[in-house]
């Protein structure tokens, strides 16, 4: 990696502080605008008046909101995202810590389902132009498109777990593992216990963005195949596999490759409603949930790293790009 | 251009197919689908021990520290799981012997003396004493703790530790005077004893708790699951080693995903089955579901004071204007009846003789015209003063609430009344509500009584700053009758106040009493012995067991 390039991304990450800042200043100030707090559970006639202010003494609720606010600018920027208003106050960090690595590897694993399947379909997509395969293939990748990912996903589930679906495709149609026996596993049986839970969720998720990247690619390919280099490595008897896979497509990823740092973010934002449809134990149940307890501590980190992973993705986009590009360089 | 990559599909279609088959060829152990279930109808005692129970709900269980507990999965583990309390509650909610085996009252029942199940250990080797007892009971009544239902102990004023297995209270007469003990959960003193009580919130046995109950506390994965697994130690006196080896509690935000589950084998409870799919669990011969009657009632708050809400007969006239049973019909697919007041059948002592206001859009109409509301200006909505009867009603985003509002909109409309809708989620309905200018002008929501129907907060004239005191109703003949709830012991005085409390509501119509929802839950038929009543769903959590073919 050169020196520019290294500096570029220094600034890159110099920039990226004031702008986390600013997302956790807007998430702070759209949280408080929004009517209620942590005590709205409180609607019992059991629970006094004395008992919802003491609540509200104990998580800090009652003081100014420019205190509030520098508490957790302060807190922050030490690494200490505080605890949860609910579920018995656990540190945030730790509920982050569970969360995290499962909507990782949710999105990851739907990553490079989204390009490889993306990109050997648009490849074919080219190479067939106007043929069968590519007719079907567009059909097929438009309707995909237009299918909202969460819908795809619950009509996956309900196919799955109805009576007619042949035992020998079962799946799982939720969670992370399978409750009853995981631990009784070996390591092997508790990887493919995961994998096959990830099937219909990374489905949910990944296929609609694929039939994206599809089109794209396919894009990318036509405009490849078609310049006069492709034409002079046919002509000296290179074979077509060669011509396709070693010169056209290396060129035709350029852009696509760029894509991949844009599309982590897309898949960490688009986990909260796949998440919630697979009960798949990730951040974004973990932030639907704590929206609708007003559980401010855990709203604040969590937009916080989503906030930062859009801004690392973005970075890795543009580093990919001059890496994937010897005519991109960063000053 | 060669055909060849075109041909390249067909190989990757192939290695996709193979894949997913590898993946799919085990669905472990599920179970079946479809066909019929080895369910076999006398099954002996001793042939149903084992296997691994999953429960799916759609809340998280928050903690298990019953101090800072309101939910309701939280406080069901705590008491039929994890804990025992000091005495348990049959279905008329009258105190059994737990772990308090027996009592007796001093000649004039102002105390109560108290002797312990001996030989109950903690999950930890510790001896569950009086002393444990003492310590939940004393700091149930710390204010420092926060205990939100303190005033479950309002008739108990002290203790005193006779030996390290017998304890006497200080009582006055109350109604109801055990109930605080059928719910508060016994917590270890050699653990939490000397905690502060303000600290008691935050401290990690919420989170990572040892019980003295039928179950032991295994893990807790956030937003996830909790699992626990038999206690084979629990003392066959209260109850024995659960049938089950392990119970797992999974959080399903998603009723379709509840369902799809279910249906799949991957979870062997819904605690709550949505209405929306009872036809699909009906047609499923895996799936048996379960109707049991709660304590809730879904009502509709008028704000007397909104001008247009002041009058009762405004309030009876509202009431008979709209369609109950064929809300009942639409959104509750026939689950429920018509409500009379705030208590319902699920209570012994609800009289069922009563007969709800009826739906008679044409007699609510002619209410509404003898206090002054008719359309004379012909728009199509009543007016009066030349103010025009128009008003919002919030309601929650659920479905139900959508549909039930829609519903009562059209009928209001049939009869004169314009009703606009606004949607928000509790928390920000909550502010409104409870203010103390109480800034709506009507909403509906469900409300869950107490058996000890303690309702004064909401209905006393002496707590119209409560903030569940919506409706700013006062009424001193109300005000008695709930008095006299907190202290007659006779069960025909106190049946008597009991329907003298519905009919005074009844009469007056503060809220639109909706209805009392029938509850369903939805159960794999392998999975034995699942009753649910008023006192919660997992009441007989302990007598669960599976079919062999399912373990």
């Amino acid at each position: 990696m050169s020196v520019g390039l290294l500096r570029y991304a220094g600034r890159r990450i110099l920039q990226a502080i004031p702008l986390l800042l600013g997302i956790l200043t807007l998430t702070f100030l759209l949280l408080h605008l929004a009517p209620g707090d942590p005590t709205a559970t409180y609607l019992t006639d059991n629970v006094s008046p004395e008992v919802v202010e003491q609540t509200r003494e104990r998580l800090g609720l009652d003081q100014p909101l420019p205190v509030q606010y520098a508490r957790w600018v302060t807190s922050f920027a030490t690494g200490d995202f505080g605890r949860s208003y609910v579920g018995g106050e656990s540190e945030v960090a730790e509920l982050i810590g569970a969360a995290l690595p499962n909507t990782l590897l949710l999105g990851l694993v739907s990553l490079v389902i989204i390009f490889v399947v993306g990109c050997w379909i648009g490849v074919i997509q080219a190479v067939r132009q106007y043929g069968i395969s590519d007719t079907t293939l567009t059909i097929g990748s438009l309707a995909l498109y237009s299918m909202p990912g969460f819908w795809l996903g619950l009509m996956l589930q309900i196919a799955v777990s109805s009576s007619w679906w042949p035992d020998a495709l079962a799946l799982p149609v939720s969670g992370m593992i399978d409750v009853r026996s995981h631990a009784s596993m070996s390591l092997l049986g508790q990887g493919v216990d995961v994998a096959r839970h990830l099937v219909l969720p990374t489905i949910g998720l990944g296929l609609a963005s694929a039939a994206g990247i599809a089109r794209y690619m396919r894009g990318e390919m036509l405009e490849v195949i078609h310049q006069d280099y492709i034409r002079t490595a046919r002509a000296k008897g290179l074979s077509e596999r060669r011509v396709i896979f070693r010169h056209a497509l290396r060129n035709a990823l350029i852009p696509i490759a760029s894509l991949l740092g844009l599309y982590l973010p897309i898949l960490i934002g688009g986990s909260v409603v796949i998440e919630k449809v697979f009960s798949w134990p990730g951040m974004g149940m973990l932030l639907y949930d704590s929206v609708y307890a007003r559980d401010y501590p855990v709203v604040m980190a969590v937009t916080f790293l989503f906030g930062a992973i859009v801004v690392a993705g973005n970075l890795i986009s543009d580093l990919l790009y001059a890496a994937v590009d010897p005519r991109i360089r960063y000053e | 251009m060669s055909g060849r990559f075109g041909r390249g599909l067909r190989p990757a279609l192939a290695g996709l197919a193979v894949l997913l088959v590898a993946a799919c060829s085990d669905r472990g152990d599920a179970g079946s689908r479809g066909g019929a279930t080895a369910v076999r109808p006398d099954v002996p005692e001793v042939e149903r021990y084992g296997g691994t129970v999953v429960v799916a709900g759609r809340n998280d269980i928050a903690s298990m520290n019953p101090f800072t507990s309101l939910d309701v999965e939280s406080l069901q583990h705590q008491d039929y799981l994890l804990f025992v309390t000091l005495m348990k509650a049959d279905t008329q909610e009258e105190p059994l012997p737990y772990l308090a085996r027996s009592w007796r009252f001093d000649a004039d029942s102002t105390a109560v003396t108290i002797e312990l199940y001996r030989g109950l250990t903690w999950h930890d080797g510790e001896p569950v004493t009086a002393g444990d007892v003492v310590f939940t009971f004393e700091t149930a009544r710390n204010p420092a703790a926060g205990y939100p239902n303190r005033a479950y102990f309002d008739a108990w004023a002290g203790v005193e530790l006779i030996d390290e297995y017998t304890l006497r209270f200080t009582v006055r007469p109350a109604a109801n005077l055990f109930y605080g003990w059928t719910r508060l959960a016994i917590l270890p003193e050699h653990i939490l004893g000397d905690v502060p009580p303000e600290e008691l919130a935050t401290h990690p046995f919420g989170l990572d708790p040892v019980g003295n109950g039928p179950f032991r506390f295994v893990e807790r994965v956030p937003g996830d699951r909790w699992v626990f697994e038999a206690n084979p130690d629990f003392p066959a006196e209260l109850g024995g080693r659960p049938y089950v080896d392990r119970y797992v509690y999974r959080v399903m935000a998603d009723d379709a995903t509840q369902a799809s589950a279910l249906r799949a084998g991957e979870v062997d409870l819904l605690t709550t089955a949505s209405p929306a799919n009872v036809s699909r669990f009906e047609a499923d011969t895996t799936i048996r579901l379960i109707h049991y009657d709660d304590r809730d009632y879904d009502f509709i708050v008028w704000n007397p004071r909104r001008p247009m809400f002041a009058d009762p007969a405004v309030r009876r006239a509202l009431t008979m204007a709209i369609d109950r049973p064929g809300i009942v019909e639409a959104v509750q697919e026939g689950e429920g009846t018509v409500a009379v007041g705030p208590i319902g059948p699920w209570h012994w002592a609800f009289d069922t003789t009563d007969v709800a206001l009826p739906y008679a859009p044409d007699s609510a109409r002619a209410v509404l015209a003898a206090v002054g509301w008719t359309d004379s200006d012909g728009d199509g909505t009543l007016d009066r003063n030349r103010q025009p009867f128009r008003f919002t009603m919030y309601a929650t985003p659920r479905d139900k609430w959508r549909r039930v509002a829609t519903i009562v909109q059209s009928n209001l409309r049939d009869v004169g009344i314009d009703m606009a809708i606004e949607i928000r989620e509790i928390a920000a309905l909550q502010p409104l509500v409870t203010s103390p200018d109480r800034r709506f002008d009507a909403f509906m929501l469900t409300w869950i009584p107490d058996q000890t129907l303690d309702d004064r907060a909401m209905w006393a004239c002496d707590q119209l700053a409560h903030p569940v005191h919506f409706s700013g109703y006062c009424n001193p003949k109300l005000d008695a009758v709930l008095d006299s709830l907190l202290l007659v012991t006779d069960p025909d005085t106190y049946a008597g106040l009991v329907d003298r409390y519905n009919d005074i509501l009844a009469a007056d119509q503060p809220y639109t009493f909706l209805y009392y929802p029938s509850h369903l839950a939805a159960a794999r038929v392998e999975l034995r012995g699942v009753e649910m009543d008023a006192r919660g769903n997992w009441v007989s959590v302990a007598d669960w067991w599976l079919e062999p073919s399912a373990r």
